[in-house]
């Protein structure tokens, strides 16, 4: 392995890998380009959000209310995101083709690429490989997520451990992190002095590539150590907390707000429980809200800080909720028409994307499939689909499904 | 015995007339390439600490080290890889490197972890052969005392079956070819995939009714397997066959004629034509290249850090052996000696390459790691490094004896990386589960080159284990320090305890002024010295 290729692959994905030409790789990196997906895992309803149909036979009990783009309507359960609607773009003809939850989560966030034998890397693996870290002090992927965390190698499939994601949980970071307990920080400076003394003693006179990068693997555990102040939510301003909301996925996108702030270069947010089989309605109007406060924050934050140009944000989920509500007062699985959230990096603002069956249940003309969506993300990240391949194996592998285009009506 | 007096008093006499030993073939060889200076002999605490390492997984004790830096008998490296070999701990270690490699850290199918290991040890105390290892794997029926090693054909499915096999007996990672044609190495086709595959496709799993057992069972084979690229209109058909092999008639039987033995115990009945257990022979078998050649270079990368084929699932002509007539040689060599894993381990360990430093030949800078000029650092595995961190510590003893108490609550591993878990782990197994954790790939990927971590970097540095193994306890290696006075003498323990050598004067200095400084936290900052040495690259490295 050489050691341009050693370096590239430290783990913690916190490489500097790269497949793009040096040059073009420089110009996206002064563009810093980042990204914050918003994951609401178990499927939102479109009419309980995004695409409300309150007149249809489909519509629910909740009404609609206006937006900040004339003639379009949220659902009520949105009313700050309606307030920001001019600054993003919704897409409401999403028509993906899985079904079910275990092979649907992975199938959208690995953006369906034909099958080449390989499992591809979720989305967050892909842009960790294909852009490296926005600020190389920083892992480039990190998930923020309820529950447990940990270094989790499993999303970047092919493309090894490395380009795993760091996941925080409960938006706290690995214990390593952490000084021991019982060792000042002038201790432990002291003590890396004397490590650094050996290494330099031990890399003289020897050329390994593997030497380097060790070294290089302890260089960028100190340096997160040094910035652990980003995961410390005590730092939060209390206003802010206020206006993201005290829930875990107002907390955990405020957190995200800031990673991005520090330069992540991409972020996962994940929510849990949106699977409402049964009891859509009240489900709904718990759920919704903790997405809508949150979400406009974020825009709005982003939009303030002159960030809003070069992030993407997106909210989505592995599908939406059928037209049909069951006997249990509820909304199963529904791949065929539902919709989406983007908002930022090229992203049009204001845009409400696709047309429908009046009664929302089925897509008129063409929809979209998450390839199509791929294609979108890497082109506004400045990544060329067509042209840009991963080399595994000896085999070039396509970074989206070859048959997808971008979606060009959604794009500045 | 009169038979070992016999060899040794002729051993010089044949040495005049037959063929050089291995291991100087292979310097010579090794040597025509080499296109420049070679690195000098690796000094006797590199090479004690490396052979010890390779051999039996364990770094030596600073006791150990002593001793065979005195010793001044000249035949003293050979001796000692001879002993090693013949160790238990040798069986113990390559028990861990072969289960890593070949089973990838997956718990299939019905064979237990610990009923692998057993089978697998006994044979590696013995005289493994790779042909048999192989033989019984791949014929594995789940019958006999060979009935563990079904464990490498998992839960028996046919895909990763045929994957697997090609991969880790032919060098071949011909997944693509599942599909078409492999798109970059022209002479992999897709007709090899499914030729291995039609050797496999009749197995399935099967319970006796009497034992409860699992066995693995063929069907009765009628026909060849067809298959199609993406890329074609026209289908294909291939039966049986090698790459490289014939293809094997499926013979027909009238019908009832089929069966060697009825259907019995709930098992169905034996057919006559098993093509598993042909592929079992004739993949193993003496003439097939592939197989040979891919047992040298795997053994070869075992010890050498790096295959003669790089890496080691690409053996094709477009990635040809960075010695291509060694390659050769190693490969008839092995087969005329049965595949004998521990001779060609011996042979590659008794040679000048192996034995060189891994510091760069004078004034050489970019040596490349395929020309052997110099030794390539290996990464530990992360059995190694558990067990050198407990050895270099002087924790080993007590933590190992760490059991959970009865009926004591399941550990909580992740708890434990986020913080929620403020536990010390019970037992000697979570500690180890939290460095497989750790250090170990996901299962399922190969473990093969070096992919140093943030979050692995992160526990040898601040973890709490780590941070109690260094305070003195239990007769550790920093109680011991504090029982020393001199610097000199405490340098001297550290070094020959944690990087098996003597330190260097500037070294004992360094220990020297920092006791100095912190003289009123004395014991703490014998703990930082260690500390500063376990997260060194020198002991992370088996250089």
């Amino acid at each position: 392995m050489s050691r341009r290729r050693m370096l590239g692959t430290l783990g913690g994905a916190v490489g500097f890998g790269s497949l793009l030409q040096p040059a073009i790789a420089a110009e996206i990196k002064k563009q810093h380009k980042q990204v914050c997906l918003i994951w609401l895992d178990g499927g939102m309803s479109q009419y309980e959000s995004w695409h409300p149909l309150p007149d249809s036979q489909f519509g629910g009990p909740f009404r609609s209310i206006k937006t900040s783009i004339p003639g379009v309507h949220f659902s009520e359960l949105l009313p700050e995101t309606a307030k920001i609607a001019h600054k993003i773009s919704v897409i409401r003809t999403m028509e993906t083709k899985d079904p079910n939850h275990s092979t649907g989560v992975p199938r959208i966030q690995r953006g369906d690429p034909i099958d080449r034998g390989v499992t591809y890397p979720y989305l967050g693996s892909a842009i960790a490989k294909l852009l490296g870290p926005a600020n190389p002090e920083l892992p480039p992927y990190l998930w923020i997520k309820p529950g447990n965390g940990g270094f989790i190698a499993k999303e970047a499939g092919f493309l090894g451990a490395q380009y795993g994601t760091l996941a925080l949980g409960d938006g706290k970071p690995p214990i390593h992190i952490h000084r021991p307990e019982g060792v000042s920080v002038e201790v432990d400076a002291a003590r890396n002095a004397l490590r650094l003394k050996a290494n330099e003693r031990f890399k003289a006179y020897r050329g390994a590539s593997e030497i380097d990068a060790y070294e290089t693997s302890y260089h960028l555990a100190r340096q997160l150590m040094a910035r652990k102040d980003i995961f410390d939510d005590s730092k939060l301003d209390a206003r802010d907390k206020e206006r993201y909301g005290t829930h875990p996925l107002g907390r955990h996108i405020l957190q995200a707000r800031r990673l991005l702030e520090a330069g992540v270069r991409f972020i996962k947010v994940n929510s849990y429980h949106w699977d409402t089989h049964g009891d859509n309605f009240n489900m709904s109007q718990r759920l919704v809200p903790q997405v809508d406060r949150p979400f406009a924050a974020l825009i709005n934050d982003l939009d303030e800080r002159g960030m809003l140009d070069h992030t993407l944000v997106i909210v989505m989920s592995e599908f939406g909720r059928t037209p049909v509500i069951n006997s249990r007062l509820g909304r199963d699985h529904w791949p065929d028409c539902w919709s989406i959230a983007l908002a930022g990096c090229g992203i049009k603002r204001g845009a409400i994307i696709g047309e429908t069956s009046k009664d929302g249940a089925f897509v008129n003309g063409e929809g979209y499939d998450i390839g199509h969506l791929f294609h979108t993300i890497f082109t506004l990240l400045g990544i060329n689909p067509r042209k840009t391949r991963y080399r595994h194996k000896g085999q070039k592998l396509a970074i989206a499904h070859d048959d997808c285009e971008p979606i060009k009506e959604v794009m500045q | 015995m009169w038979r070992i007096i016999f060899i040794w008093t002729l051993l010089p006499v044949l040495s005049g007339w037959a063929a050089e030993r291995l291991s100087q073939r292979i310097d010579k060889l090794i040597a025509a390439k080499a296109g420049g200076a070679v690195a000098t002999r690796s000094d006797d605490s590199e090479f004690f600490r490396r052979v010890k390492l390779d051999l039996t997984g364990r770094i030596p004790s600073a006791t150990d080290t002593r001793s065979f830096l005195q010793d001044t008998t000249s035949s003293k490296r050979a001796k000692l890889i001879n002993r090693l070999i013949a160790s238990d701990a040798f069986a113990t270690h390559w028990t861990d490197r072969l289960s890593v490699m070949l089973l990838e850290r997956q718990n299939l199918g019905k064979v237990t972890d610990e009923e692998w290991r057993t089978f697998l040890e006994k044979t590696l105390k013995g005289k493994p052969r790779w042909d048999v290892l192989a033989r019984e794997m791949v014929g594995a029926t789940g019958t006999g005392e060979s009935r563990p090693a079904m464990k490498f054909l998992g839960t028996a499915d046919h895909h990763t079956m045929t994957e697997n096999i090609a991969r880790l007996f032919l060098g071949m990672d011909i997944k693509c070819a599942k599909c078409h044609d492999h798109p970059s190495v022209d002479e992999w086709k897709q007709s090899h995939y499914w030729g291995l595959f039609s050797y496999l496709n009749q197995t399935k799993n099967a319970t006796n009714s009497k034992d409860k057992r699992a066995y693995l069972v063929e069907g009765v084979a009628t026909k060849k397997v067809d298959f199609q690229s993406v890329f074609k209109t026209e289908k294909e058909i291939t039966g049986p066959r090698l790459p490289g092999g014939k293809e094997v008639v499926i013979p027909a039987f009238e019908k009832g004629q089929e069966f060697e033995k009825p259907a019995a115990d709930g098992l169905p009945g034996v057919p006559k034509f098993r093509p598993r257990e042909l592929l079992a022979r004739d993949l193993t078998a003496k003439d097939n290249t592939y197989f040979a050649r891919n047992g040298v270079n795997r053994i070869w990368y075992l010890m050498m850090g790096r295959g003669l084929v790089h890496p080691l699932d690409e053996m094709h002509g477009q990635n040809p052996p960075s010695h291509p007539k060694l390659m050769e040689i190693l490969m008839r060599e092995f087969v005329a000696h049965e595949f004998d894993v521990k001779w060609l381990v011996r042979e590659i360990a008794l040679s000048e390459s192996y034995q060189r430093s891994s510091r760069l030949p004078k004034a050489a800078k970019d040596v490349k790691p395929e020309s052997w000029r110099t030794a390539h650092p290996k990464a530990m595995t992360p059995e190694q490094l558990l067990n050198a961190v407990l050895k270099a510590t002087g924790n080993g003893n007590w933590v190992r004896e760490l059991k959970a108490p009865a009926n004591a609550e399941k550990f909580d591993r992740r708890g434990y990386f986020t913080g929620t878990n403020r536990e010390m782990p019970p037992s000697f197994e979570e500690i180890r589960a939290l460095f497989m954790l750790t250090y170990a790939e996901p299962a399922g990927t190969p473990e093969v080159d070096f992919i140093p971590g943030l979050n692995k970097a992160l526990f040898l540095m601040n973890d709490r284990l780590i941070q109690d193994w260094l305070k003195p306890q239990k007769g550790n290696l920093v109680e011991r320090l504090t029982k020393l006075k001199t610097p000199e003498a405490i340098a001297e323990e550290m070094y020959l305890s944690m990087l098996a050598r003597f330190p260097e004067k500037d070294e004992t200095a360094t220990v020297a002024d920092y006791l100095k400084q912190n003289d009123k936290r004395r014991t703490a900052a014998l703990g930082d010295l260690a500390w500063s040495l376990l997260t060194s690259t020198e002991f992370r490295l088996n250089h």
